[in-house]
């Protein structure tokens, strides 16, 4: 969750970035602009970041424990290239803004992937959401549809096949859900 | 018909309420996206009028006068009521009114560019190819997956239920004397949960799972009764 909501504002955020920058505000105050609100995890986090900076941490320090904390590529990138801006003076605004760029593309890539890969959802829901309940349902009614020819097929305890039916109906609701869970793990967080 | 089955009747009365919930975002999102939609020629035609020579607020004005949808008129009434207060506070006053992030966003960078100086022109243009770019995808997603979402609920919560209820009643009508009770209890629920799961699926899809779920007890309630109705229709 965390790694799709980094995914999600990383890219408002170099983009925001670039604009306080580029118009020569320092990176410590461009922090403090973002740690004011509107960008979701990442605001919540360099908040922290100032947090700790006006306890005495240095900035340095702070942004390599953000490194450990971060769960999306995008935003380690981010926070590595403030580092490297912090500790060896590097063109911070040209960096961030060949990111954004590569990052969109990015963005774009997987929507298309995830259009593509959910083409299919339709249908292996209906095939796992139909071949269980109808093998289950012939299975639930046999008992009585069997009675009478017991010497052939033995006999069939009604409660216990009811049983087994409610199981596999449950694990056919567990593997619809399963299937559907492609739709948020995969989500390209626009 | 629905006397034993009063699971049935429970889930049609939560869903009546519940799609009364449902219908405002829907309301909602079809605003928030019209303005969403309209921002990045809103921004190309701002970083124009700058580019001409125009301040922000003149600008800001002739795109009020050009754009004659939602995002016309709340500038219209933002550049009223600018002549009142700050421009800085308008604007911000004009994002909340959008209530949508991606104005939000742009109106709060807006500002912090004029407050820290910065080269408005450009930024508008970038922001404006940005904001384009993201609603086409937007928008793309949306017309690729409604279709599939649409068909994950007919398949799961109309066709299913028709497809079992009709080969249950045809094996054991309960005009024969079947005895399934049970066997339709356990079924009714089954397709109940699973039009659940399939509206989460769809919704999640679309990126709008806590607004589609608002409609999902009218589904499973609609999926349940086509089970019910079509074993004792077809079976008798």
């Amino acid at each position: 969750m965390r790694s799709l909501d980094e995914s999600r504002e990383i890219l408002y955020v170099i983009r925001t970035l670039d604009v306080l920058l580029g118009s020569g505000v320092g990176l410590e105050a461009a922090i403090f602009s973002i740690a004011q609100g509107g960008y979701g995890v990442i605001s919540s986090d360099f908040s922290n970041v100032m947090e700790n900076i006006n306890k005495g941490r240095p900035l340095e320090s702070e942004l390599r424990s953000l490194i450990s904390k971060s769960e999306s590529d995008g935003y380690r990138r981010v926070i590595n290239t403030m580092l490297n801006n912090v500790t060896q003076n590097t063109d911070i605004i040209e960096t961030l803004r060949r990111q954004g760029e590569r990052m969109e593309e990015e963005r774009t890539n997987k929507v298309k992937d995830y259009i593509e890969e959910l083409g299919g959802v339709p249908e292996t829901l209906l095939s796992i959401g139909m071949i269980g309940p109808i093998i289950l349902s012939i299975l639930g009614i046999a008992p009585q549809l069997m009675e009478g020819a017991e010497e052939i097929f033995g006999t069939m305890d009604q409660g216990m096949i009811m049983s087994i039916v409610n199981g596999g109906l449950i694990l056919t609701l567990a593997g619809m859900a399963l299937t559907g869970l492609k739709a948020h793990t995969k989500d390209p967080g626009l | 018909m629905f006397r034993h089955e009063p699971l049935i009747l429970l889930m049609f009365t939560i869903g009546v309420a519940m799609a009364m919930g449902g219908i405002p975002p829907m309301i909602e999102r079809k605003r928030r996206r019209s303005i969403e939609n309209d921002l990045p020629a809103m921004l190309e035609a701002l970083s124009d009028s700058m580019g001409a020579g125009l301040g922000l607020q003149q600008a800001m004005m002739s795109e009020a006068d050009r754009n004659q949808g939602t995002l016309g008129k709340l500038l219209h009434e933002t550049l009223r009521e600018s002549h009142a207060s700050s421009f800085d506070s308008a604007l911000s006053n004009f994002a909340t009114k959008t209530r949508s992030p991606q104005v939000q966003r742009v109106m709060h960078l807006m500002s912090t560019a004029v407050e820290q100086d910065a080269p408005l022109q450009s930024i508008l243009s970038s922001l404006s190819i940005d904001y384009e770019r993201l609603n086409d995808l937007m928008n793309r997603r949306e017309k690729d997956l409604l279709g599939r979402g649409i068909l994950i609920m007919m398949f799961v919560a109309v066709g299913l239920p028709l497809l079992i209820a009709f080969i249950v009643a045809l094996f054991a009508p309960a005009a024969s004397g079947f005895q399934l009770d049970d066997f339709n209890t356990s079924f009714t629920l089954f397709f109940g949960i699973g039009s659940l799961i399939a509206m989460a699926v769809s919704g999640r899809m679309l990126g709008r799972m806590r607004d589609a779920l608002w409609w999902a007890p009218v589904w499973m309630a609609a999926s349940m009764t086509l089970y019910h109705v079509g074993v004792l229709f077809i079976g008798g």
